[in-house]
């Protein structure tokens, strides 16, 4: 198994095709989708936020390595922080929601997730598209009086459905080697 | 040189950091910058540490950058095919040499001055040769990256400032017999499954170094969840009574700990399985990260003893003195098959108040490829930055460092004095001290110990 980087395989540069215009309508109900998953995800409705992952769902979160400027794009590790499908993913949220000794969120942060610089991609695919994010984060615990802070590029794959969008790939390219808060116990 | 000076000091300090009568450690020694130091010069830059994997610098000129207490080294493989770890200070005006945290290069240059090393760590030269900018006063010989002692185990690089100090073998004592049985069994050996997730957690780094050394008893309420979603087995009300994974024997020596456990004491798919003599039962549950295909290996390489230990309750949990983590236990896969996840954490401090929590994933090099990738899901599932398990020990250790802040809270004392004793079964190995039962305090007590014994040596 390769030790190194596999960038492309987090980005998926090669399945974009058409950029989706500002302000389209497409473009609009993905940023809307996009706003109302952090809105769920801030306000702790782990449930709702789990029925919007599809069940083919690939949820990464590589590991950053500095490397020199030739290698910015080669940065992310095979190892992540995340490295979750559909049923990981569902075993995490029971964990959360029903149970009373979840407590790495117990009492919980306070999270605000702040989406922005949303870039939509059509693909080869009907009703999917590929969709680049920016997140900030900020999450407060106990009586911090300062922020645990993340920045982000998502990369996501998004397919429409019936039910409205489902998730079905996330790959969060992380902003920091060595992170900041002590656990990911919350969603991102 | 501020080094090794301060004997009196410290056995004073830890006159009244330790308790050794009444097993107990003052929680002030959680928050104490002064001893704090002075641990930096006694353990971090005495003890063997684990810095990597030689699966990461698989060429010649691969190099990581990895911390060794709060100094920088880079691991690098020499020309010589073997591995090197140097101090990533450039003798000429303490710049960092190397600027990356993984790379390859046959020459380290410092982007300062230029001085250059080879992956060995020796002085290549200065810009300019003619005009020998590094002096005529030193020689090029003493020119080179500050090097530390390194030994390879298992493929683990282990490295130490201590030149003179015990061996490695001599470090692990009886423990190397059952460290084999993770490390050693298998004829390819272990490797990496990427570069290591790293964190900072606001603790010091004790709270986790001695909760590692066998520390059981927290899994019931801590990782309560886990038992309530049903990875492990029992009752959820079991908390009191028939708890899971409480039961087995746990090792210590020189400071160093496993947990033994059987596979049907702890997780609920290997439930209900019935009376299994010792060699079926290592058929049935062969130990964590070996495949069937594997078993035979580990069979041939492990003595008739070794086996014996790995049918009844093999080694799954623990530490190495002074801050490694071992999580080498069975878990769900994605495939709905009992797999496991083969996990190494290094606990690196950052001052008193914080620590690098490194996590290294492994598997065996044998196990087939897509195996790989489903033990990495569930060793991410279940530790490190989003394990299900050990988020909620990231949780904790901060809080422990909190307390000693307060002027009241660090007159408070850890408490140690849950002692089973040495009882080592008939037919387990004569080798390190042997607790069987519910496990209690004795293994982490002897880390204290270890901590004790290196803190107050004579330099």
């Amino acid at each position: 198994m390769s030790v190194t980087v596999a960038t492309v395989t987090y980005t998926r540069e090669d399945q974009r095709r058409g950029e989706v215009p500002y302000g389209s309508p497409v473009y609009n109900s993905i940023m809307g989708f996009l706003i109302r998953e952090a809105r769920l995800l801030d306000h702790r409705d782990i449930k709702a936020w789990g029925e919007l992952l599809a069940e083919d769902l690939e949820y990464k979160a590589p590991v950053r390595i500095t490397r020199r400027v030739q290698k910015f794009s080669e940065e992310f590790g095979t190892m992540g922080h995340f490295d979750d499908d559909y049923n990981s993913m569902m075993l995490r949220i029971t964990r959360l929601i029903t149970t009373t000794n979840a407590w790495s969120e117990d009492p919980a942060s306070r999270v605000r997730r702040f989406i922005s610089n949303v870039t939509v991609w059509e693909t080869d695919v009907p009703d999917e598209y590929e969709v680049s994010s920016y997140l900030f984060l900020t999450r407060n615990r106990a009586e911090a009086k300062d922020y645990k802070q993340l920045s982000a590029e998502r990369n996501d794959r998004l397919r429409m459905t019936k039910d409205g969008f489902k998730i079905a790939r996330r790959s969060i390219m992380l902003d920091q080697v060595v992170l900041g808060m002590p656990n990911f116990a919350i969603f991102l | 040189m501020r080094l090794n000076s301060r004997n009196d000091y410290v056995k004073e300090a830890m006159s009244q950091f330790i308790d050794l009568e009444n097993r107990e450690v003052s929680v002030a020694a959680l928050h104490d910058q002064e001893l704090y130091e002075l641990e930096l010069e006694r353990i971090f830059a005495k003890a063997w540490l684990m810095i990597g994997h030689e699966t990461e610098i698989p060429n010649v000129g691969d190099y990581v950058v990895r911390l060794m207490g709060e100094d920088q080294v880079i691991v690098a493989r020499a020309a010589d095919g073997q591995v090197h770890v140097s101090l990533n200070v450039c003798p000429h005006r303490a710049m960092h040499v190397c600027l990356s945290d993984s790379g390859n290069a046959r020459v380290q240059k410092c982007i300062y001055h230029g001085w250059a090393f080879r992956p060995d760590g020796s002085f290549i030269g200065a810009p300019i040769e003619r005009e020998q900018m590094h002096g005529n006063i030193r020689t090029k010989e003493q020119l080179g990256l500050k090097k530390a002692r390194v030994q390879l185990y298992g493929g683990l690089v282990f490295a130490t400032w201590n030149h003179d100090g015990p061996s490695l073998d001599e470090w692990f004592g009886d423990m190397k017999f059952y460290y084999d049985m993770l490390f050693c069994r298998t004829d390819k050996g272990l490797e990496v499954l990427g570069p290591p997730q790293r964190l900072t957690i606001d603790a010091n780094w004790k709270t986790a170094g001695e909760q590692s050394a066998c520390d059981g008893f927290h899994t019931l309420t801590l990782h309560g969840s886990v038992i309530d979603i049903g990875a492990m087995g029992g009752e959820t009300d079991t908390e009191h009574e028939s708890a899971p994974a409480m039961y087995g024997i746990n090792l210590s020596g020189n400071g160093h700990s496993l947990r033994c456990i059987a596979a049907d004491t702890s997780w609920a798919l290997a439930h209900g399985k019935g009376e299994l003599t010792p060699e079926e039962r290592l058929e049935a549950f062969p130990p964590p990260g070996i495949t069937p295909e594997l078993l035979p290996e580990v069979k041939r390489n492990m003595s008739a003893e070794q086996l014996h230990v790995l049918a009844k309750a093999p080694p799954v949990v623990g530490g190495m003195f002074p801050n490694m983590n071992i999580l080498f236990i069975y878990s769900p896969l994605r495939d709905g098959t009992l797999g496991s996840a083969l996990v190494l954490h290094s606990i690196m401090p950052k001052g008193p108040n914080h620590f690098e929590w490194t996590t290294y994933y492994f598997a065996e090099k044998g196990t087939p490829e897509h195996v790989k990738v489903m033990m990495r899901a569930a060793a991410t599932l279940g530790t490190g930055t989003s394990g299900i398990i050990e988020q909620d020990d990231s949780d904790t250790w901060p809080h422990m460092t909190e307390s000693a802040k307060g002027v009241i809270g660090r007159t408070e004392t850890m408490k140690y004095q849950a002692i089973l004793g040495e009882n080592r079964p008939a037919d387990w190995p004569d080798k390190a001290k042997v607790y069987e039962g519910f496990g209690k305090d004795d293994a982490q007590w002897e880390w204290w110990l270890a901590y004790h014994k290196l803190m107050t040596a004579e330099a």
